[in-house]
């Protein structure tokens, strides 16, 4: 009988070895006396779940629990178009998967001084915000003195944004490329957040936002610039995969800025399971995504959009799709925007980068460079279904 | 502890949000709470307990009445998953080990003086319990319960038979559960 409590205890521990935790499982359905003893296990267990000191939760959190329980988007008749069809149709997986280096310059590459220094400034200030902004920061105790001190004493982040964009940035060549994607990807939304905490009431809601996007800034910035932190590059090189679930911690509910535009992300399709295999690789998906958002953000014609990930519409793939409620006209204008037609400057040209990076990786995430054929096959693209535009790029899944 | 309404799993089993929002608010702190202890880092908690809502929410089937009370059920729930993420966290990261973490939870036990006037009798009384437990039934419940060691590695760490972590963490629960029902009665 004693041993039989010891069991259930060691088994709601999870400390019984594998095949005796079978066999207790298989004594469960036999044995009043070993369901009496989970039972009692388990309620002292939970006793002692009690003695933890009180922490609350914020009402944020609150928010982002119950979008579970609000109808999912049907991405049916999306999934049925044409062009998923041919892409359904028409997908395979590259033999090898990107592993990160490709695109990736030195930061002596960058011909702009000032660029170069900004850079470098905003990754070593990036560098010592992440531990004050992390889950066991002061800040994430409620506690934003420090933090909001550390931010008053250096320049807005949106000024060092604002100033590489003054420069020429239209050349192909791959540093400015890698300015491109480090300036354009997470920094604006990023910049936005680390603002409001400097300037105004800072709250665990934003602090936690900035925290995941200030590690997914560092990690693309990381690979976009392959000495700039050499030692942090080999670790983000090694294989460790990443699942979905890090993509819906970030994207799940959350408030999403770029430059003057503000949008409430909505998602409910991710899956549970792995995206990508290295942070480098990651760091691919993860710019992506936020390109997809920073396009949708300002022509959203309710304020919000979604963000899907969606894991066997496309046997071989996951499929990365954001959408919007979007007027006629704000849908021909991304369209010429995404073609480069009648894209002469000013955020028009920005836009039109931001697609350019999209191009660009999947070029990597695919390991070709013929980006014809990928149009060709629509592994990424642009679509409108009613009043609704979509975004999408298929990426290989990790089997 | 809260406690959990019988009729509210069954609510939730059939797609009732606002039962399922009975719940978050009835419960949500209490399981945050743990998973705080357990991994000392709040947006990870906060994944944790955002996660357990969502299988929740996906899957009700996952719980049973014959499992026992729903409101244990959770807190178990809360507890294995986050040592799971405690366990992936060790296997990726080289941290110093959790003598540190285990301090830090000593730090919270000894600044109750400041405890929140909110916190339910109950939950105040086991916290005293828990504290005026045996020292050495307060080591290894901390090691077993809260930090995920089996009993081989707080053997090992304790430099204690195999008998005697068994031992110390039945003498400290069955004590917790005396406690318990004498506050009950």
């Amino acid at each position: 009988m004693e041993t039989l409590k010891q069991k259930a205890l060691d088994y709601t521990l999870g400390v019984l070895p594998k095949e005796e935790s079978l066999l207790f499982e298989a004594c469960l359905e036999e044995d009043d006396d070993a369901r009496k003893f989970l039972v009692e296990a388990q309620e002292d267990c939970a006793s002692l779940s009690m003695t933890a000191t009180p922490a609350s939760l914020s009402n944020e959190v609150r928010l982002r629990v119950m979008e579970y329980t609000e109808p999912k988007m049907d991405f049916d008749p999306f999934l049925s178009t044409d062009d998923i069809s041919r892409l359904r149709d028409n997908f395979s997986s590259t033999d090898n998967r990107y592993q990160g280096g490709d695109a990736s310059v030195d930061i002596n590459d960058i011909k702009e001084g000032a660029i170069k220094d900004e850079v470098l400034t905003s990754y070593d200030h990036l560098i010592n915000l992440l531990p004050m902004i992390s889950g066991n920061s002061k800040a994430a105790a409620g506690e934003f003195e420090d933090l909001q001190s550390v931010l008053r004493s250096k320049p807005s982040l949106s000024e060092g944004v604002d100033q590489i964009l003054e420069y020429d940035l239209k050349s192909e060549n791959p540093a400015t490329r890698s300015v491109l994607r480090t300036t354009l990807a997470t920094l604006p939304s990023l910049s936005f957040f680390s603002d409001r905490l400097r300037e105004d009431q800072a709250n665990l809601a934003d602090t936690r936002r900035l925290f995941y996007l200030c590690r997914d800034q560092l990690k693309i910035m990381r690979a976009s610039f392959k000495d700039l932190d050499p030692d942090r590059l080999i670790e983000d090189e090694k294989l460790r995969l990443h699942g979905a679930g890090l993509l819906q911690t970030k994207w799940w509910g959350a408030e999403h800025a770029y430059f003057s535009s503000k949008g409430q992300v909505k998602c409910g399709h991710f899956f549970d399971g792995p995206v990508t295999e290295r942070c480098v690789e990651f760091a691919e998906y993860d710019a992506n995504m936020y390109c997809l958002a920073n396009l949708l953000a300002p022509r959203s014609s309710t304020g919000d959009f979604h963000m899907e990930l969606l894991k066997d519409a496309i046997p071989g793939a996951t499929l990365a799709v954001a959408t919007a409620k979007m007027s006629d006209q704000e849908h021909l204008s991304l369209q010429q925007i995404i073609t480069g037609s009648l894209v002469t400057g000013g955020t028009a040209m920005q836009d039109h980068f931001l697609w350019k990076l999209i191009e660009d990786s999947m070029l990597r995430g695919h390991q070709t460079s013929n980006l014809k054929e990928l149009q060709e096959r629509k592994i990424y693209g642009i679509n409108r279904l009613r009043d609704f535009t979509y975004l999408w790029f298929a990426w290989p899944a990790v089997l | 502890m809260p406690t959990i309404e019988k009729d509210l799993w069954y609510r939730i089993k059939d797609g009732d949000s606002s039962a399922f929002g009975e719940l978050y608010d009835g419960f949500a702190g209490a399981m945050f709470s743990l998973s705080l202890e357990i991994l000392g880092d709040r947006w990870e908690a906060e994944e944790v307990i955002q996660d357990i809502f969502a299988f929740l929410w996906r899957k009700p089937e996952s719980y049973a009445p014959d499992k026992g009370k729903f409101s244990s059920w959770l807190l178990v729930l809360t507890r294995n998953r986050s040592i799971d993420r405690v366990r992936s966290r060790k296997r990726r990261v080289d941290r110093g080990e959790s003598d540190d973490i285990l301090s830090a939870r000593e730090d919270q036990n000894a600044s109750d003086g400041a405890e929140q006037a909110t916190a339910s009798d109950e939950r105040s009384h086991l916290r005293r319990a828990f504290k005026k437990l045996p020292p050495e039934q307060v080591k290894v419940l901390e090691l077993s319960y809260f930090k995920g060691l089996n009993h081989e590695e707080i053997s090992e760490r304790l430099e204690l038979s195999l008998g005697t972590v068994k031992s110390r963490i039945r003498l400290g629960i069955e004590k917790l559960r005396h406690t318990l029902s004498t506050l009950r009665t």
